[in-house]
């Protein structure tokens, strides 16, 4: 029997007085990769946000494990360290270099020995292909490269879960394609996945599920087999022209 | 008397013009180290302290800038007088320290907003307290931008200790006062003391512009 690692369980979050996710569910298995997609403000990166707690949901429950995340200061640390969290805009802390913007979370965070840490963060840009760019600042990089140091960075931490907010959308299309070949690597590799992207042709690929989110509830949910041969939803019918 | 017998006599003034430097030196620097901490300091309260924090960073930070140094000073020196014994080259220091750290609260508040918010989600993302992503991600970013800045500001409070001259302390302003009326030359006497200053001030932008560069992240354009 498969174990889960991710449970959300009716998830509310409203800004002000929009209403964006309304009671939300959804569960991520171990080693699966979820590929979710839906219009643009239907709450994906808020679900995202919500689930490593940069956003504080207002109600509902989140279970890594069989663990409860709940919102005391310590507890968090240990938690967020095990969700990888990807985002659109790389965020690379931008006065260090890739070497050292992936060994600084096993630094500071795990109190890991700064010489080890160098060491295992040269494996993990290696694994993204980014070991020849180490000593190079992320003002220097392309931004498919940055993408691939951010991903390196989040692995570095050995997290549970990764999490994925549009991690291709900010870049141009010609450098698309060596993010998405680091993410399926990563998925055969069997890392547990949850991915916000409209690359239909990763989702095909790589997705053992795809989740449409619509008005802040799943839509619909699915192989993408089914998704993409008999979507339910009219709004996916689109979707399978791509 | 002719030109050149008055400019010898205020030129030959310039060794006991120059020993005052040395103490102008001493304030700004001591001055410009309090009121970097404490406008570093409050720059924090400002941006990630709770409300009422806040609200004590930008009631100081208005009312300082809107009092003139002078004013500033006279308070606190006679305040001394008054209460406790504050010398007058420690309330020059007060005063300059205080009157700076309100204009580098700003500077720092501004630096550390540049920074946008996704390095320290990245940093929280990972685990990170907010303290640790304040002190390895926000300032070591946000410092680099401030430096410019921080180093007018600076040589703002170098020209600004001048005003130590109105409490008898002998630094350059007010040894330029004792040699203007002893040789009776005034402008002449003014003209070294201000090209003194000139001098102090440009050897530091000079060297400010170097740290600046030196800091320079790679690749990154400002
Ligand atoms: N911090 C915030 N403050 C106010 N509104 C927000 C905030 N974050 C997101 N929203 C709003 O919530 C809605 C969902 O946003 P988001 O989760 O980013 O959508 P998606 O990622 O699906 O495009 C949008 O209408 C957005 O404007
Ligand atoms: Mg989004």
């Amino acid at each position: 029997m498969s174990k889960s690692i991710l449970r959300v369980e009716n998830l509310y979050k409203k800004f002000k007085d929009t209403e964006v996710l309304k009671g939300l569910s959804i569960t991520v298995e171990e080693g699966e990769v979820v590929v979710i997609i839906g219009p643009s403000g239907t709450g994906k990166s808020t679900l995202l946000r919500c689930i490593n707690r940069l956003t504080e949901p207002d109600a509902g429950d989140i279970y890594l494990g069989d663990k409860k995340i709940e919102t005391g200061r310590s507890n968090l640390s240990k938690v967020r360290q095990q969700i990888g969290m990807v985002f659109q805009d790389f965020n690379l802390f931008n006065h260090l270099t890739s070497l050292q913007n992936v060994a600084i979370g096993p630094v500071k965070v795990k109190k890991m020995d700064k010489k080890k840490a160098l060491k295992s963060a040269m494996k993990e840009l290696e694994r993204v292909g980014m070991a020849d760019k180490a000593q190079n600042y992320p003002a220097e990089l392309s931004g498919g490269q940055k993408q691939r140091v951010a991903i390196a960075r989040a692995l570095a931490m050995d997290p549970k879960i990764m999490l994925f907010d549009e991690p291709t959308s900010a870049l141009d299309p010609e450098l698309i394609g060596e993010v998405l070949e680091v993410m399926k690597n990563l998925a055969m590799a069997g890392m547990t996945m949850m991915v916000v992207s409209h690359e239909m042709g990763f989702a095909r690929e790589a997705a053992d599920r795809i989740v449409f989110l619509e008005d802040g509830v799943v839509a619909e949910m699915g192989s993408p087999e089914k998704i993409f041969n008999n979507p339910e939803k009219s709004g996916l019918g689109s979707l399978s022209a791509k | 008397m002719g030109i050149s017998d008055k400019a010898y006599k205020v030129l030959s003034s310039i060794p006991y013009l120059l020993s005052g430097v040395g103490i102008t030196l001493e304030i700004t620097v001591i001055a410009l180290m309090l009121g970097t901490a404490i406008g570093l300091f409050l720059a924090l309260g400002r941006v990630y302290g709770n409300g009422v924090v806040r609200r004590f960073v930008i009631f100081y930070s208005r009312i300082i800038r809107s009092l003139p140094l002078l004013v500033i000073l006279f308070m606190l020196y006679f305040l001394g007088s008054e209460i406790i014994d504050i010398p007058a080259f420690w309330a020059v220091i007060l005063a300059l320290a205080i009157h700076t750290s309100a204009y580098q609260s700003e500077i720092f508040r501004g630096a550390i907003q540049s920074i946008s918010m996704g390095q320290m989600e990245a940093a929280l993302a990972l685990g990170m307290s907010k303290y640790q992503g304040i002190f390895a991600v926000i300032l070591p970013q946000s410092l680099r931008r401030a430096i410019p800045y921080w180093a007018n500001e600076a040589t703002i409070v170098l020209k600004d200790s001048a005003l130590a001259y109105v409490l008898g302390i002998t630094e350059l302003m007010r040894r330029g006062e004792y040699v203007s009326a002893r040789t009776s030359q005034p402008l002449l006497t003014y003209i070294v003391v201000g090209l003194i200053y000139l001098i102090l001030t440009y050897a530091f932008t000079k060297s400010m512009a170097r740290v600046e560069s030196r800091a320079r992240i790679p690749g990154l354009e400002r």
